[in-house]
């Protein structure tokens, strides 16, 4: 499902800062694989890579066969629309639009008919337990509630890759633990291939596969 | 100093665009103020060189206005003690029939007595010229032109020239060189000078002078000679020094000067609003930063001082620079006006180089600072108050607080009944003026308010048309009213200005229409010069019986008009055929009947007003009018007043036979041609054309080429209005720009979350076209709302004070959907560089942005 070979990222900045060196990663179709590593590994900036926010500065990544780094701006647009759902620390909810219209949004950029872009977003909402809160907008919302409404966005065309930074990270701990199941039971109901980005050793428990970063390199890739 | 080293300068940098935009507002508003006050300024000093320079060691001038007057008053006025030299004076402008070089200023003198007032420094001439001035007398063909005339023009002494006369083109032979510093620079160089009595001949003067040039004797004041004249000649004379004529010719101008002195005012209060904008967002986007300088102690003096030096330093930089822009246009404007009243008021005057004034130049500099630093006080202030512990927490501070909002509305309301107070009691000069002003001011207070109200209004549209983009565009202007609510202020107030001066030329073009189609209704017309305007060249009266035998003419009305100066205000006498005009021109009056109007008239009982007379001279129905004549002061009582443009400034009707026995003169300027029913309009023109062209140089110009140049004329004058319109875009992209790169910034993280999300490039430019346009829209809707009050308030403004011309309110609508496709068109492209920058840049840094 998701391929890298030889990839690294170089930041030019007023130095350079090598953020990811010759990365070799294979992920599987179905699975849900964390990758940890301190602060400063490089854990975003391979989930940036995979998803197609950022580019590589060597190396290729391929995504269910395509190789990302023959794509254009609107290409690379296209599969993270249509192949790639993002769950990010801080949630990212528009905070104008409330839960519906934040869940349909990705659904209007695809300009899929009004009616449809309802009943999807209304689905989604449900699926994530909050078909209560419809027209609420985020700032009234909890962090655990904005969390649910992050990934129920993400799921807006059920995606068959899920990228999850630091999902828990700007969560209770009981918050937190609601978020991880709702993550788990989705993975289960709907079979995505998710990779969650963490520094937390619980939630890479919860995955059958473990890959660890330091200092850019993959020292470690452990299957459970 | 520390502090704007440490903190305004990085900001500086970091927002270069943003500095530019701002200063930019302030090289708009100086720049169009330097423009048209130095342009004005140089046509005046132009105006002033040519009579001065012509002038000569002139004391005094003896005139009767544009008329003229009898050969025998140079005799009376030689007879006065007090006068020691007099000097009679033809004077008047011609076209040359050189290809680029336009009209010429000629001046008839008497060679014999003049160059004891006037030094014309031969370089090259006829040697026996020099000596004896009788030989130049001698040669009726002989002429002398300046050296700056000769050398663009390849002449030399004994070169041949060709000048359009009364007579037809006639050939006249260059028999000196005038190098006088002085003389050479009058009317731009294009100066001649020939014999006064050949003068007389080819400009159809008969036995007339234009003026005659006095100096007093030795030991006696001007004083004392100017009432010795006055005393000797009477009322109907004017006895003047030579600078009066620049007065009148500011008189004429007057209107004119103050439309563009309110036009350049304008355009500063507009960059006031920029520079508001500018100095408003970069204190909302340096909250954290101040509220980090207050916890660390410093004043909060301190922190307003840090927000006014800045503007200071944006203000004198963007005036020195908008004053050099101004200077720059400044040449290009004048020459512009220069050649519309030369055409439209037969003025001689030849703008070639600019009169830059120093003092002119630094007041327009320290307005531009004054209006940086009035602009940016308000942020300076609020800059000032901040509270650091709320300055270091995030949240909404875009957002105008409710009190604000609240104040704003009562100060608008407040300022609203003001301005209705003062518009019951117009008739105050100071009321109609507090109320234009508090009216304005009430709309400009209201302008955040309305600009919540329409974004609110307008999302669910948007919502409908883009339901992501224009959503996220609306929700953008929604959010964060302070960033919007200026640019939308001045793009109002930009637009406000454009609708007041189209509709005022709007109503303008009507009523000149339908005095064209009443009182302009001949077949064609025979004038002596394609200038309508000229009134140097005269046809002698015989004229119209010559027309009157061609086949196929029914009527000719004869007309002689001219300029006198009425109480100090230069106005037009028109002397016309009363009862023949009568019977084919019908126009509704004013005040008084028509019918009674035209008989008293033709009676020479009374004399009938233009609308603007009226207004200027504050005359009303029944009032006698003395007009100075060569054979005393006519007295005569208006008897009607209707709407007439002859003249701007004031037009009085006599009849012909009044014209003729009290100014002894039987001369015409144009012949109104009217053809015989079923007759072939062009033949019979050809007929007069050649029944007269062997024996005058003549113009038959057809009904409509004659509404043509009056259109011409009329688009000449209101080409300031498309400078206006210029402004308005200008702004509209300025403020736009301005007010997009703010919000592309506020919304990084947002449009992040679009891409990262699947939006396309294309629809996240589309937001910012959104956003561009929809604040496009809202500026036009406020803008005609402020513009159709603003309409109202011109035309008082007109009426009272620019011309005292009425007209009525007409709502340039036509104009007004011109200028949507202009704004929008505008507002799109002020967001092209936003949009490209809103898709560049680092995604990863975008969703990270806070």
């Amino acid at each position: 499902m998701v391929s890298l070979t030889h990839v690294s990222k170089i930041f030019d900045g007023k130095r350079k800062a090598t953020a990811l060196e010759d990365i070799d990663l294979d992920i599987d179709k179905g699975h849900m694989v964390s990758i940890v590593g301190p602060s400063g590994s490089g854990k975003s900036t391979l989930l940036n890579l995979i998803g197609g926010l950022d580019r590589p500065t060597s190396g290729d990544i391929q995504i269910d066969g395509e190789n990302l780094s023959e794509l254009s701006d609107d290409g690379l647009t296209r599969v993270r629309r249509d192949k790639i759902g993002f769950i990010f620390q801080f949630f990212n909810l528009l905070p104008t639009l409330n839960c519906l219209e934040n869940v349909a949004l990705p659904l209007h950029l695809r300009k899929w008919p009004r009616r449809k872009i309802e009943d999807r977003a209304g689905e989604l909402l449900n699926l994530v337990q909050l078909g209560h809160r419809l027209e609420h907008l985020p700032d009234e919302l909890s962090g655990g509630e904005r969390q649910r409404v992050a990934i129920a966005r993400a799921l807006s065309v059920y995606p068959p890759i899920l990228l999850a930074d630091e999902p828990t990270g700007n969560l209770d701990t009981k918050t937190g633990q609601e978020i991880l199941k709702l993550i788990d039971d989705l993975h289960a109901q709907l079979g995505s291939t998710i990779l969650i980005v963490t520094h937390d050793s619980e939630v890479a428990e919860r995955c059958s596969r473990t890959v660890v970063l330091r200092d850019g390199r993959i020292v470690e890739d452990r299957r459970q | 100093m520390m502090l704007l080293c440490l903190l305004s300068w990085p900001y500086l940098r970091r927002h270069l665009l943003r500095w530019i935009l701002t200063v930019a507002g302030i090289v708009l508003g100086v720049g169009v103020f330097v423009a048209m006050h130095t342009a004005n300024r140089s046509i005046f000093r132009a105006f002033d060189t040519t009579i001065g320079r012509i002038a000569g060691t002139t004391q005094l001038q003896v005139s009767a206005g544009e008329f003229g007057f009898d050969e025998s008053i140079l005799e009376r006025v030689q007879s006065v003690p007090e006068v020691g030299v007099a000097v009679p004076v033809v004077e008047a402008t011609v076209d040359t029939n050189i290809p680029g070089q336009g009209s010429i200023l000629i001046l008839g003198i008497d060679m014999t007595g003049d160059r004891s007032l006037r030094d014309y420094e031969l370089k090259d001439a006829d040697e026996a010229i020099i000596d004896d001035p009788l030989v130049f007398l001698a040669q009726p063909d002989s002429l002398m032109v300046t050296t700056e005339f000769a050398e663009r023009n390849q002449l030399a002494v004994n070169s041949k020239v060709q000048l359009a006369t009364i007579e037809g083109n006639r050939e006249f032979t260059i028999r000196g060189l005038m190098n006088s510093a002085g003389m050479t620079r009058a009317f731009g160089g294009n100066l001649a000078v020939m014999d006064i009595y050949a003068a007389q001949q080819i400009l159809g003067r008969g036995r007339r002078f234009d003026r005659i040039d006095v100096r007093a004797k030795e030991g006696i004041t001007i004083d004392d000679c100017q009432a010795a004249l006055k005393a000797a000649l009477g009322p109907a004379f004017d006895v003047d020094p030579p600078s009066a004529r620049g007065r009148h010719f500011e008189a004429l101008l007057q209107s004119y000067s103050t439309a563009m002195m309110i036009s350049s005012l304008f355009a500063l209060m507009v960059g006031m609003f920029i520079i508001y904008n500018s100095f408003a967002i970069a204190v909302t986007h340096r909250r954290s930063e101040i509220g980090v300088l207050r916890a660390l102690g410093a004043t909060r003096h301190q922190i307003q001082t840090l927000f006014l030096v800045e503007s200071i330093i944006a203000g004198t930089f963007g005036s020195i620079l908008g004053a050099s822009v101004g200077i720059t246009a400044a040449l290009v404007i004048a020459q512009w006006i220069s050649s519309v009243l030369e055409t439209a008021g037969g003025v001689a005057q030849r703008v070639s180089e600019l009169e830059v004034d120093p003092t002119l130049i630094a007041a327009g500099v320290i307005a531009g600072i004054t209006t940086s630093v009035v602009a940016a006080w308000i942020p300076a202030r609020n800059a000032a108050r901040v509270d650091p512990v709320q300055a270091l927490q995030k949240g909404k501070y875009q957002v105008l607080s409710m009190g604000e909002n609240r104040r704003r509305r009562w100060m608008a309301l407040t300022a609203f009944l003001m301005a209705s107070v003062c518009l019951l009691l117009s008739d105050s000069k100071p009321l109609f003026y507090t109320g234009y002003v508090a009216m304005m001011g009430a709309g400009l207070l209201l302008a955040p308010a309305l600009t919540l109200f329409l974004s609110k209004g307008l999302r669910p549209v948007l919502r409908r048309l883009l339901p992501a983009e224009g959503t996220l565009a609306a929700d953008s202007l929604v959010e964060a009213p302070r960033r919007t609510s200026a640019t939308v202020s001045a793009l109002m107030l930009s637009l406000a200005m454009v609708v007041g001066f189209g509709g005022f030329a709007h109503s303008f073009y009507s009523s000149i229409q339908e005095w064209m189609d009443n009182a302009l209704n001949p077949d064609f017309f025979v004038a002596p010069s394609e200038n309508l305007a000229t009134r140097s060249l005269t046809f002698p009266a015989e004229i119209s019986s010559v027309i009157e035998r061609v086949d196929g003419v029914d009527q000719v009305q004869v007309v002689r008009d001219a300029r006198v100066t009425y109480h100090e205000v230069p106005v037009m006498v028109i002397a016309i055929e009363t009862e023949k005009v009568a019977s084919t021109v019908h126009r509704t009056p004013v005040a008084g009947s028509l019918e009674e109007m035209n008989r008293l008239t033709a009676e020479g009982k009374g004399l009938f007003v233009s609308e603007s007379f009226a207004t200027n001279l504050k005359t009303k129905m029944a009032d006698v009018v003395e007009l100075p004549t060569p054979s005393g002061l006519l007295k005569l009582p208006i008897v009607g007043i209707i709407r007439d443009y002859s003249d701007l400034r004031g037009s009085l009707f006599i009849d012909r036979s009044v014209y003729r026995d009290w100014w002894k003169d039987d001369t015409v300027n144009i012949a109104r041609v009217y053809v015989r029913k079923g007759q072939n309009v062009e033949a019979v023109r050809q007929r007069v054309i050649q029944t007269l062209s062997s024996r005058y140089r003549l113009l038959v110009l057809t009904n409509r080429e004659v509404r043509d140049w009056i259109m011409k004329l009329l688009d000449q004058w209101f080409g300031m209005t498309y400078n206006q319109i210029v402004v308005a875009v200008l702004v509209a992209v300025l403020g736009i720009v301005n007010t997009l790169t703010v919000s592309i910034t506020d919304r990084k993280r947002e449009l992040g979350v679009m891409q990262a999300v699947g939006g396309l490039r294309s629809q996240i430019r589309w937001t910012v076209w959104i956003e561009a346009l929809t604040i496009g829209v809202i500026g036009l809707i406020l803008g005609t709302c402020l513009g159709a009050v603003n309409l109202y308030y011109t035309l008082g403004m007109i009426k009272r004070d620019l011309g005292g011309i009425g007209l009525d309110y007409i709502f340039p609508s036509a104009f007004m959907m011109l200028m949507v496709p202009i704004i929008l068109g505008a507002a799109w492209i002020a967001a092209l560089g936003p949009g490209e920058a809103a898709v560049r840049g680092s995604l990863v840094e975008a969703l990270e942005y806070e």
